[in-house]
């Protein structure tokens, strides 16, 4: 009985003496190996590509050198994984901001606006207990001109003994005035890999 | 007489504060190149052209956008990102530091194209590596 756990525990403090030890890792520098899943590089990479393309496009260029103001409609995860569509829709927000061109609101979307604080800092006008001046008036929320909306799919296939993992990034700029699509995009990713790595 | 004594004296305490005053230590920069290619790729490809131009904006700007072209002599899996630079040569972030890997086959030149991520980008740096 003592020889049993003698041994299992030396098996057990040498499999976790092999183990890698746990460690940043640099986007920059990411020499890790390409998973069938999607992963930070797959968002990153479609993101980079809609942000290039939109802005090569002109689409978001203001001819009075203003800056649109953009709703975030419904981004549609058709995958089978469970993602947050955000890891997308924030580098693409971010990218935008940082041109100068486009500014998100956070007061309106499909489900309620994304920051309720809009609606509610606005509940304060007919509180005594707040200085009046201080609180937002009526008539200063901007309405939104453009909508950015997308869907995120992904397809799997069997190739010889391999799988093949389509994923298809597909985003549309809507102009709400006309409601015309200025702009779309799509970024496919396609993995290959052995048949016993999972993709969902 | 006086007045010459004067001003040895000034000029004596002028050499003296400035060799007193602490040595700037010599900075040598290497001039940034727009291109820079690893040693480890530089044998199976080459870059085979490397443009840019200024894309007019409706609004009257304009945003730096750059074309290269690559030639590979083998089959070369390699990666490449820009970084840019603003006027004053600091760096404007794009989306994400990631490098983008490509797989070119021999004698293929495939086309490569980047748009900067604001206005006031001015100049780049396009780098190659090996696929790792």
């Amino acid at each position: 009985m003592m020889k049993k756990l003698a041994v299992v525990t030396l098996t057990t403090v040498l499999v976790a003496a092999c183990a890698a030890p746990t460690r940043y890792v640099d986007p920059a520098a990411d020499t890790g190996p390409v998973t069938m899943t999607m992963d930070y590089r797959d968002f990153e990479r479609a993101a980079d590509a809609a942000v290039q393309d939109l802005l090569a496009s002109g689409a978001v260029d203001h001819p009075g050198g203003e800056r649109y103001v953009m709703v975030v409609s419904r981004i549609v995860n058709d995958t089978m994984q469970r993602i947050d569509t955000d890891q997308l829709v924030k580098k693409i927000r971010v990218a935008l901001l940082r041109s100068g061109k486009v500014v998100t609101t956070t007061a309106v979307g499909l489900d309620g606006g994304e920051d309720e604080m809009n609606k509610a800092a606005r509940e304060l006008r007919d509180s005594e207990e707040f200085d009046q001046s201080t609180v937002q008036q009526k008539g200063t929320l901007q309405a939104p001109d453009l909508s950015l909306s997308g869907k995120i799919i992904q397809r799997n296939h069997q190739v010889e003994d391999e799988q093949q993992v389509e994923y298809y990034f597909q985003l549309s700029l809507t102009d709400l005035r006309q409601g015309l699509a200025i702009w779309e995009n799509e970024t496919p990713i396609i993995k290959r890999g052995p048949d016993d790595t999972v993709a969902w | 007489m006086s007045r010459f004594f004067h001003t040895l004296i000034t000029v004596a305490l002028a050499c003296l504060v400035i060799a007193c005053a602490p040595l700037q230590p010599e900075r040598e920069y290497v001039q940034r190149d727009d291109l820079k290619v690893d040693p480890e790729v530089r044998h199976s490809l080459s870059v085979t052209e490397l443009l840019q131009s200024r894309l007019e904006q409706p609004g009257g700007g304009s945003l730096l956008q750059i074309q290269f072209s690559v030639e590979a002599f083998e089959d070369t899996d390699m990666e490449w990102a820009v970084t840019w630079f603003d006027e004053a040569g600091m760096v404007v972030p794009g989306v994400g530091e990631g490098y983008r890997e490509v797989r070119i086959l021999r004698n293929q030149v495939r086309f490569f194209m980047a748009t900067a991520p604001h206005e006031r980008v001015v100049s780049f740096q396009l780098h190659l590596r090996e696929d790792r």
